[in-house]
């Protein structure tokens, strides 16, 4: 158990660093996706499975949904001659 | 300001604020501590009193019943403000095309997805009935259960496109669902009130312990709080896919 919960966190880490140092905002939402799945895997290691139900959702695929579609009707909206950063 | 300034005035913040931070981490209580006594005065109480073994539906819809209430009208004043906003005549049309980027081809649909999504979301959605339905006996509850139901029916877009996903979630419906919820939730206390009760006293039979209709009052506010949010994520995801298709010059944003 001490084992699993210490993996876990240092992939909690991991991810959330992920996160932070990312650039660009379509690999970005998908890093935190990935940092919301390992939240919720560290939330069933430490019995909490109402909780982890609810991250896995929201975190891994509610959120993400909605940024990305925030980014397409950005892109779309976006002159043809602005440089495609997103 | 430039790079070099922030950078100082980020790094003055750190030293002074890190010998606090590490001060408190010294005193934290212990890894899986849980030095409060409310948690163990709760889990000796509810299945004794309330005849329920899922404890946090026990907080949430009976001994802090109102604070939950509080976040079910939150939700709905979240979602309801999202769908003012983002309401046009945009996408509304079934054969509404997707958007375009110039100089970016629309990959089509593999199969691969089309067939997982078709498979999955039936499962999904009914995973999402047993976990909202099965709130006093298991964790889960009308929330968890919600937004599992939303995101199965989500699957719709990727497996059907579009069109598929516009058939599955009518707007009308999804309203009714939202309110009607937070209605219901707000109903069961004042169903209290009118049997001289305090507000949200939980006055329902409470069944049998381990039972999935036990619980009283709680089986209806539960239901309550799942069709709420069940409504609110879909509208959500709807009026945010609306988004994606391509505008007209008379549809509004």
């Amino acid at each position: 158990m001490k084992i699993l919960l210490a993996v876990l966190l240092l992939m909690l880490a991991a991810s959330g660093t992920g996160v932070v140092l990312t650039r660009t905002p379509l690999r970005q939402v998908l890093a935190l996706s990935v940092n919301g799945a390992v939240l919720a895997l560290l939330f069933m290691a430490l019995q909490a499975p109402d909780v982890a139900f609810a991250e896995i959702v929201v975190g891994a695929a509610a959120v993400p949904l909605l940024f990305l579609v925030v980014l397409a009707s950005i892109r779309m909206d976006r002159s043809p001659r602005a440089p495609d950063r997103l | 300001m430039s790079p070099k300034i922030r950078l100082l005035v980020f790094l003055a913040a750190v030293v002074c604020i890190l010998p606090a931070v590490g001060r408190l981490a010294l005193q934290m209580p212990a890894f899986g501590a849980h030095p409060l006594p409310y948690g163990d005065a709760i889990d000796a109480a509810a299945p004794g009193e309330r005849h329920v073994t899922n404890m946090v539906s026990a907080i949430n819809f009976d001994y802090r019943g109102f604070d939950t209430l509080g976040e079910e009208f939150m939700l709905l004043c979240a979602v309801t403000g999202t769908v003012v906003l983002l309401r046009g005549h945009r996408g509304e049309a079934l054969e509404a095309r997707p958007g375009i980027v110039r100089g970016r081809a629309i990959a089509p649909r593999s199969e691969a997805v089309a067939l997982i999504s078709r498979l999955t979301a039936p499962v999904i959605v009914l995973f999402g009935v047993y976990v909202a339905l099965h709130a006093m006996t298991t964790p889960g509850g009308g929330f968890q259960g919600g937004v599992i139901i939303a995101t199965g029916m989500l699957l719709a877009f990727f497996g059907d496109g579009y069109p598929g996903w516009r058939r599955v979630s009518n707007s009308k419906v999804l309203d009714a669902f939202e309110g009607g919820g937070a209605a219901l939730y707000a109903l069961c206390g004042f169903a209290s009130m009118l049997l001289g009760l305090p507000f949200l006293t939980n006055f329902l039979p409470i069944g049998t312990l381990k039972d999935v209709f036990s619980g009283g009052l709680m089986l209806v506010e539960n239901a309550g709080v799942g069709l709420a949010v069940t409504g609110s994520f879909l509208l959500l995801f709807l009026e945010f896919l609306e988004e994606t298709r391509t505008k007209k010059p008379k549809d509004g944003p």
